[in-house]
Parts: structure tokens; sequence; C-alpha cells
């Protein structure tokens, strides 16, 4: 059963972040061009193959903040993305690392990139933030986030359901 | 007699007294120190061993803090909560007692010479060791980045920071003075 369901109207605001709150959570979301990652990861020694990879996709920095009283339960599985009502596959990061190995990647890159990802699972304590980048592949329409959170210490609770229907991938300045 | 059972009375009371003082004395002296905001138990076992290189190359093994306790930090130098965290840990160890609260501070997979910048800049009196190709920190499995824990001087993993934490402020000073004087 699904519990309080918050839609878009929520508290989204036009202005980066782009912001959802709700009673327990709030969700904050920062597109990022494509420039942007590049010069980040290149800064940060990564190979030019890699790079390009990267440049190619859609970086979304999320920060998930548990402001109620109770755990909430990250899980990227729960997390829906589509396009125009046609769901989009965002890599999981066992498929980005599969893809590091078999270009043979040094280790070091493959680490620093696996810790700039939001968790694939989490557990959120009251006060807890924590995030990463979400990475989709480009489009350049907007996408809509359907997520859902167990909550309690078992995942007993309340389930949260989010959607949210303005989220973009950056694109370079021209 | 009457003035006789009285003495025996207060004797057994004063008796008494001493006796429940000394209990609560003792309850106070082994309780748990109170939790400040984004430190939880995280009773795990033993601490998985590593050896690494510090920034001037001085090896490394976790084994030898045996005896203290040890203050385990996973950072990078990308990471903003990392960048505003570093110089309380800093302030931290400057008031603590060396000989009971080791710092091992580990680079997660960056250049020593971004790591010698940073920290020149940052926290001058801290040093580092350097996971060069981050297996080290992902053997640990941190939560994020940064992440702290606490071991205690039997080599036990017995408390987890969460995020980025202001070391240098009372409550945190507090808990850690209470853990390493115990």
């Amino acid at each position: 059963m699904l519990g309080m369901i918050f839609s878009v109207a929520l508290a989204a605001q036009a202005s980066l972040p782009l912001t959802v709150v709700n009673e327990q959570l709030t969700i904050e979301f920062t597109p990022r061009a494509p420039e942007q990652m590049g010069s980040f990861y290149e800064a940060r020694g990564f190979p030019k193959a890699m790079r390009d990879i990267l440049k190619k996709q859609c970086f979304i920095t999320v920060g998930i903040t548990n402001t109620g009283r109770q755990k909430i339960w990250l899980n990227l599985d729960n997390w829906q993305f589509s396009v125009n009502g046609k769901v989009i596959e965002r890599q999981h990061r066992d498929q980005w690392q599969q893809r590091w190995q078999a270009m043979d990647i040094p280790l070091r890159y493959q680490s620093t990139f696996r810790w700039t990802l939001i968790p694939e699972t989490l557990d959120y304590l009251p006060g807890e933030r924590e995030g990463g980048n979400l990475i989709l592949p480009f489009t350049s329409e907007k996408i809509s986030l359907d997520a859902r959170f167990a909550t309690g210490e078992n995942e007993e609770g309340e389930p949260i359901h989010i959607r949210y229907d303005q989220l973009y991938c950056a694109e370079d300045a021209p | 007699m009457k003035y006789r059972h009285r003495l025996v009375s207060v004797q057994s009371f004063m008796l008494l007294s001493t006796l429940l003082m000394l209990l609560l004395l003792d309850s106070v002296a082994a309780r748990e120190p109170e939790l400040p905001f984004g430190i939880r138990e995280y009773s795990i076992g033993q601490a998985p061993n590593f050896e690494l290189e510090d920034i001037d190359g001085a090896e490394f093994n976790l084994k030898s803090t045996r005896g203290r306790w040890v203050f385990l930090h996973f950072w990078a130098s990308w990471c903003g909560p990392c960048r505003k965290e570093m110089p309380t840990i800093e302030a931290l160890s400057k008031t603590l007692d060396a000989d009971k609260l080791h710092f091992v501070l580990v680079n997660v997979a960056e250049e020593e010479d971004t790591i010698f910048k940073f920290l020149g800049i940052v926290a001058p009196n801290l040093t580092s060791l350097m996971d060069t190709d981050g297996q080290i920190t992902e053997m640990w499995s941190p939560r994020g980045l940064p992440t702290t824990f606490l071991i205690d001087p039997e080599g036990r993993v017995r408390y987890q920071a969460v995020g980025g934490r202001e070391w240098d402020q009372a409550a945190y000073l507090q808990f850690i003075r209470l853990l390493i004087s115990q």
C-alpha cells in the first residue's frame, strides 16, 4: 500500500537546486552540464577515454536529507525515470564498473568515480544528509521521477512516494 | 538501650547509604557516553586491518595502534563536507592526548600532490595515509565521504560518524574525552 503521495507541486522551485520537500525528507537536484563534469574529472586526472564517455551522459547531483524522526531507506531500484511516459534506464554502478574494467581504467579512477555516485541503497538516520551523482542517458526533454522510500527501523513504516516532473539534463552554454 | 538501638540504626543507615553511593558511582563510570548528533553505535567487531603509506612514505599498520582509541577518517579533497570538516579534526587533535587517541586519516584515491596541497592549506598539522587505488576504502565501505570510525583500544569498531561533523564543538569533545578516559 502506498502511503502519502506528494506530487510535483510540493515545493518545486525554478532556481537551483530543484527542491522537493515533504515532512520527512528534502531532495535537492542539481543538473550538471557536460563541460562541468568533464572539467571535474579532468582535474582529477581521469583518462580521456573515460571522460569522453562521461561527457555524453546526463549528470544530476542529488542530495537527500532526512528531516523526519524515523529512518528513511533509499533504494534506487525504487526510483523510476521517464520521458513523455516512456521509462528511461539508469545505469547501475555495477554496470559502470564493468565498463571501466573492460577498458582497463586504473583502479584509482574507478574508485573516485564510484564515490561520486549516489549510493544504490542507504538507510538515512534522522538529520542525515547524503547524496551523490545520478547518471541518466542524455535527453533534452523534461524527465519525470517516481521515487519510493521505505521508512522505519525495519522498513515497516508508511512508505513515502515522491513524484517530480521537472528534472532535466543541463547542457553546455552555447 | 533505646539510645544504643538508635545508634545501630544510624550506623546501618550510613553503611547502606555509602554502599548505594558506591554502586551509583560505579554505574555512572561504566555507562556508555551519550551519543552526540550524527554519531551512532557501530559494533561490527574487529577492525579490518590494513597497511598503507602516508604522504611522507612512512608505512602504517592499523594493528600498531592497539592500546589506544583510533579516529579513522576517510576523506577526499573533492568532497565538500570533507573540506569543511578537516579543520575541525585538526582542532580536535590539538586538544586531546595523542597517547589515548590516534588520528588515522585515509585519503581516497587521490594523487600525493593533491593531498599535500590540500592539507597544507586546510589542516597543516595533519598527515594522511594514501589509499592510492581506493581498495582499502572499498573494504571498509564507509556510508559516504567523509566517514569516521571510532575504534577502541582492543581494536573493535565501536562508533561511526555519519557525514561531516564539527569535531571541535563541545558535544563531540565531551563524547570523545569520555570515551578515551574509560
